[in-house]
């Protein structure tokens, strides 16, 4: 773990051959033109990668794709982190449990301007017990607090991070995943003694 | 791919009539492909396009649209599957799999879908990786991941969140050093 200052290639050979690899996922979700695909674009540099996932049959409606944008990138030697755009679709047949299954958390990109976009994403997390951050898309200095208050007053868990954000910089992008990361080990610490309470999720195809 | 995807499948429905039954299911839904079939047969008129004024008869009342360019290649995926769409080695999307020896040596003598497999991981690639790459459904390349991890053809590292648990508070931790380093 002694990786301190050194810099490692975006999508290069992770380290020797033989060593333990593992990967870790978070989950961006939004309303749509939030942001989403920005925000991953900047931290890991690159161009997204599209996958497909297909709806299993049901009344003939065998041709349901589902496309999921992602990117990774290397945090350490061994450690791929995968940053998934959540589908709009929050249907568990559809490729959504397989996206937030496991997840370290989830980031929802809040535009000001739009807000019922983001509550959806937002109340299934809340259900589902898995943490996440409010990160507030680029909201001016002068009315960030008021719009904290405001958000804060709709209800929201109060250990929830609410956090502004500007998915074009990468610094940006970076805090807010540091804050979720914190918020979900803490979240993790604090459900640990009692058996798990995450709801299982389905798996699809 | 999709360009020649229809005379494949053509050809693998001539092949193997076990999957005759979901070609032409997914060709139900497609354009006109086996509709052609009973016309030629009753009546063999050499340039049938010749004459849109005539009405289309045989044609349901239904009408499902155009076909999109993607069908005839996820009939040919899960044609590579055998049709199952569950594999018996669990597989998050995010896992990560690699080659390894045995898959460099059996190199010359694998199926070309896996050949292709082991070139994408000479350096390790995540479920989700591959099937972008590959541009094939999740569920198809689940499959044919698992497929090949059971006959030692690429190594799956586990994910420290397998099993529909949440990640475990260690790898939490290098998530998060791994973040302030970036």
């Amino acid at each position: 773990m002694d990786y301190v200052g050194s810099r490692f290639p975006e999508f290069g050979p992770p380290g020797p051959p033989g060593r333990e690899l593992t990967s870790a996922k978070i989950v961006v979700a939004g309303g749509f033109g939030v942001g989403k695909s920005t925000f991953i674009r900047t931290i890991v540099e690159n161009d997204l990668l599209t996958m497909t996932a297909m709806a299993p049959e049901r009344a003939g409606l065998v041709t349901e794709l589902v496309r999921i944008q992602f990117g990774r990138v290397w945090l350490d030697p061994g450690l791929a982190l995968h940053l998934f755009v959540a589908p709009q679709w929050q249907d568990p047949r559809a490729g959504w449990s397989d996206v937030v299954r496991g997840a370290v958390g989830a980031v929802v990109l809040f535009d000001v301007m739009r807000p019922a976009d983001s509550v959806d994403a937002m109340r299934y997390f809340e259900d589902h017990k898995i943490p996440y951050v409010l990160a507030l898309n680029n909201v001016h200095d002068s009315v960030r607090s008021d719009v904290k208050a405001i958000i804060r007053g709709m209800g929201i868990a109060p250990e929830v991070p609410v956090v502004n954000c500007d998915p074009r910089v990468r610094v940006s992008v970076r805090e807010t995943l540091i804050s979720l990361t914190e918020h979900a080990k803490l979240d993790r610490w604090r459900r640990r003694p009692g058996p798990d309470e995450t709801t299982p999720l389905a798996p699809v195809c | 791919m999709s360009s020649d995807a229809e005379p494949n499948r053509r050809r693998r429905r001539a092949e193997t009539p076990a999957e005759q039954t979901f070609a032409d299911l997914m060709n139900g839904f497609s354009l006109d492909s086996g509709r052609k079939k009973p016309r030629a047969s009753s009546a063999p008129e050499p340039a049938p396009r010749e004459a849109p004024a005539v009405p289309r008869t045989e044609i349901p009342a239904f009408d499902l649209g155009p076909a999109e360019p993607a069908d005839s290649s996820i009939v040919r995926a899960y044609a590579w599957t055998g049709g199952r769409t569950r594999s018996s080695i669990h597989l998050e999307i995010e896992t990560l799999v690699s080659a390894n020896d045995q898959s460099r040596r059996s190199a010359g003598i694998l199926q070309s879908e896996h050949q292709r497999v082991v070139e994408l991981c000479r350096s390790p690639r995540s479920v989700a990786e591959v099937a972008a790459l590959m541009r094939l459904p999740l569920g198809v390349v689940k499959v044919l991941l698992g497929d090949m991890a059971e006959r030692g053809l690429v190594d799956v590292h586990q994910t420290a969140s397998a099993g529909g648990d949440t990640p475990d508070l260690g790898l939490m931790e290098r998530v998060l050093s791994g973040l302030r380093r970036l």
